[in-house]
């Protein structure tokens, strides 16, 4: 048999096994890292959340620097400048 | 709903996935063995035949990779049924769909350099799937992109639908233009006719179903992969607020 069937053969199944296995391992490393910060969230910062209620200017500024979908709009003009302060 | 009934549907698909994954190994196992010592040598080809039996495999699973990315993408920009998770499928397709055409360049160019005595002509099929690769290489890079996540899905949907039409030229390339690659001998659409026969179309038949079968499995996990970094963003995300919330109370 020739040489090039043999490393058609090799770079294929190569190719296909490294990229699935690497694939799992991500896969493993992304569940540990979601597991750890969730814990972190809910027991290293719970006082926090009991002793102070969400602050939604805030958490708005985070989530739209994070880019995130669920981000309040502000209406226009609400919570700045003048007229709004009562 | 206790927390063992909400585990079990995970649970079962997890066990899929694996069962999945072991039919997979064994097809492509099967195929390999029929390929390399099982079939006999072709009369024109000898044993360059052998690679045949994974190279249109390769491009088959290419088409369907983009083809599911495509009506993955559609659905996520039809309205009534946008949802993230057909974003994260068009995605995962797309980024294997790649993995496979590059396989199917780089087992072609193997056949080829014996076969026509050239690594790369600037045939027709060959130039239209580069630059299908690269198309599909481009739209994963604007994936990356950073941005608001239904901005992000919606241009990469119809940057998506977009470089999916370059799959049909791909396709019928070799009927449009005077093509140094062979028409499809398996089902040839002009005459009809199956030009492969006996433990040859058998072992062909087993790379076809076993490698969209590796297809699933992959698309399954890069899938899952997607999902569980979206839950991390999230995760980080409402860790920064109540960091932030903690930071208002002690100061």
């Amino acid at each position: 048999m020739s040489g090039y069937v043999e490393a058609g053969y090799v770079v294929v199944l190569g190719t296909l096994g490294t990229y699935g296995i690497t694939l799992m391992v991500r896969e493993r490393a992304a569940r540990r890292r979601v597991g750890s910060v969730a814990t972190a969230a809910r027991h290293r910062l719970r006082p926090a959340f009991s002793a102070a209620p969400p602050d939604p200017s805030k958490d708005a500024d985070i989530r739209a620097q994070a880019g995130d979908v669920s981000t309040p709009k502000r209406p226009a003009g609400e919570g700045s400048g003048p007229g709004t302060f009562s | 709903m206790s927390t063992s009934t909400r585990l079990l549907p995970k649970d079962r698909a997890a066990a899929a996935l694996r069962v999945l994954g072991v039919v997979a190994f064994v097809g492509v196992a099967a195929t390999v063995w029929l390929g390399l010592f099982v079939t006999p040598p072709d009369e024109f080809m000898g044993n360059l035949v052998r690679l045949l039996y994974i190279h249109p495999p390769m491009a088959w699973v290419a088409f369907l990779a983009y083809g599911v990315a495509t009506l993955g993408s559609l659905l996520y920009l039809w309205p009534r049924t946008r949802a993230e998770h057909f974003d994260r499928l068009a995605g995962a397709s797309a980024e294997v769909g790649v993995v496979f055409t590059g396989l199917t360049l780089v087992s072609g160019s193997i056949w080829g350099r014996p076969t026509w005595g050239a690594w790369w002509v600037w045939d027709p099929l060959l130039t239209t799937t580069a630059l299908l690769f690269v198309l599909y290489l481009g739209y994963l890079a604007l994936r990356r992109v950073p941005g608001e996540f239904h901005v992000r899905a919606r241009r990469s949907a119809i940057a998506g639908l977009i470089a999916f039409v370059d799959v049909p030229i791909v396709y019928f390339s070799v009927e449009w233009w005077r093509s140094l690659h062979q028409a499809p001998t398996v089902l040839n659409p002009t005459t009809h006719k199956t030009y492969v026969h006996g433990s040859m179309a058998w072992t062909l038949l087993l790379g076809f179903v076993s490698f969209t079968l590796v297809y699933v499995w992959l698309v399954a996990h890069r899938y899952r992969l997607a999902k569980l970094q979206d839950l991390e963003d999230t995760e980080g995300l409402e860790a920064a607020l109540a960091e932030r919330r903690a930071e208002a109370v002690t100061g």
